[in-house]
């Protein structure tokens, strides 16, 4: 059931979150969001913590939850970094610089920074909804602990809906029969680009006319 | 299972072949070693490991492949050069065949392709791998080494799916000037592996496998892939017992190799003993499909030896 954010918990859609990860979730109604790295450690008092060890998929789901969810207001970013993914440095160019027309995060000195599931207004929205605190290399749960105390305390919830990301449907695209490069035998071929199997006989007719 | 149009080119590194028409030859399998978090590894940054430990996995792997008659490569993980130096010293105490060299981090990967040139192993080494992340530094290591076989990983987040994952090798698609395979050819590699990089099961995972066939179809290349991965960031999955994980994990195997798969990169060395049987069982079958399409195996191919 949607709720409002206009001051009211919760401020979510349960079930909360709405993408599965490696996380654990703590009270979805607290203003903080704790994002480990490549450590495995997971400080208590947060809404969401977890690991992200990709620069693409994981920093996606990352947005994705952090977004539907209008109590969270600040994402901290500690653990050590994944060695060349580099989704803490990901996440802070994409909070600072956005994505260009291909997808790609501007500015990530990740391996492969590319947001293909998001749409241009969910970027937007993470980047007002949430201030990302840079602890990227802190791995001591008690300062991290700390941390989160700090940041609830001056948590507001976020003044709109909460936004939910709806996963983008592969465009369907017309598909017909050509030529045949793959045979199973008995005169039974397969178009492979078009993913169809059909006849050879009724192919070459398809193909001619 | 199928029979291709396009011919079939056989790679051949180390000794070890990859590729033809399916049922031609045995599947070969990569086992990884020194991965992250993996237990044997006490300082990965310095590659300090229990070298005995070690020893006994890469045996595991060589004792299957010669029983089940599938060949098999080391695949080398590395933080860092310093811990790949060791890595690769112990290495050629224990295994003659091929390897693949890989880090996360392209600096390593890159001086990894030095060292090994410098030090006369070029020819059995496997680089993985060059993918859209492949900038100009790396590039012109690899243009500098004498490696010529690498993986070609067909990721393009840009465009996912099937066409946008044979765009980025064939033309750059919309985020490369130039396609993969022709940026692997100027930079001197000659033996290329297809991996249509495997995503997690829900964002598109079981497109590897259409693209399998669809990239053997149309480029007549060896491919394969670290399908693993679908399985072991399944969240679902990971609470559910060990005995329940390694089936899945053997049922992808096997499900990539019937979608076309030459090789696989199965994950943790440790999964040998749960691959090799699988990995063999898919053959014979697959031999067995094609037995009337004029495909014989070779009398080193599990159907040969197993049953």
């Amino acid at each position: 059931m949607a709720k409002e954010c206009n001051g009211t918990k919760p401020g979510y859609e349960d079930p909360w979150p709405p993408v599965r990860g490696d996380y654990q979730v703590g009270n979805a109604n607290a203003g903080v969001a704790v994002v480990t790295l490549a450590s495995p450690i997971f400080p208590k008092g947060a809404a969401i913590c977890g690991q992200c060890k990709t620069e693409n998929l994981g920093v996606e789901k990352i947005v994705a939850n952090v977004i539907s969810n209008c109590n969270i207001r600040i994402l901290i970013l500690c653990g050590v970094e994944s060695k060349g993914h580099l989704p803490g440095n990901t996440i802070l160019a994409l909070h600072k610089n956005g994505i260009d027309e291909q997808g790609r995060i501007i500015g990530s000195r990740g391996a492969i920074p590319f947001i293909q599931n998001l749409p241009a207004e969910a970027i937007a929205r993470f980047q007002c909804q949430v201030e990302l605190v840079d602890c990227i290399g802190l791995e001591d749960i008690e300062q991290i602990e700390e941390q989160i105390s700090r940041y609830s305390r001056i948590c507001e919830p976020y003044p709109e809906k909460p936004f939910q990301v709806i996963k983008r449907k592969a465009a369907s695209r017309q598909i017909a029969f050509g030529r045949g490069d793959l045979s199973f035998g008995g005169r039974v071929i397969m178009d492979t680009s078009a993913w169809l199997v059909e006849e050879e006989t009724m192919a070459k007719a398809n193909a001619e006319g | 299972m199928f029979r291709f149009s396009k011919e079939q080119s056989i790679v051949n590194v180390a000794g070890v072949k990859f590729g033809g028409q399916c049922g031609q030859l045995p599947s070969v399998l990569c086992g990884t070693i020194f991965y992250q978090g993996h237990k044997i590894v006490d300082d990965e940054e310095r590659g300090i490991f229990d070298r005995a430990a070690a020893e006994r996995l890469i045996s595991r792997q060589a004792e299957l492949s010669e029983e089940t008659g599938c060949p098999s490569v080391l695949h080398l993980y590395a933080r860092s050069i310093e811990a790949f130096e060791r890595y690769l010293e112990f290495a050629e105490g224990v295994w003659s065949g091929p390897f693949i060299i890989d880090s996360a981090d392209a600096a390593t990967r890159s001086a990894a392709a030095l060292l090994i040139s410098e030090i006369g192993y070029a020819d059995r080494a496997i680089y993985n791998s060059i993918s859209l992340a492949t900038e100009e530094k790396e590039a012109q290591a690899l243009q500098d080494s004498e490696i010529d076989s690498s993986i070609i990983l067909a990721y393009n987040p840009s465009q996912p799916g099937v066409d946008g994952s044979l765009a980025i090798l064939e033309t750059g698609g919309t985020v490369r000037e130039k396609g993969l395979l022709a940026a692997a050819g100027e930079i001197g590699m000659r033996n290329l592996l297809i991996d249509p990089a495997v995503l997690p099961l829900g964002s598109g995972a079981g497109s590897a496998l259409r693209f399998s066939i669809a990239a053997k179809a149309r480029l007549g290349l060896p491919v394969g892939s670290g399908i693993h991965n679908a399985v072991s960031s399944w969240p679902w999955l990971s609470k559910k017992e060990t005995t329940i994980k390694k089936g899945c994990d053997a049922a992808a195997g096997a499900m990539q190799l019937l979608a076309g798969a030459d090789f696989l990169l199965y994950g943790p060395i440790e999964s040998a003993d749960n691959i090799f049987p699988a990995a063999a069982m898919a053959d014979i079958l697959i031999a067995e499909a094609v037995r009337d399409l004029d495909l014989a195996p070779g009398e080193a191919h599990p159907l040969k030896r197993l049953v």
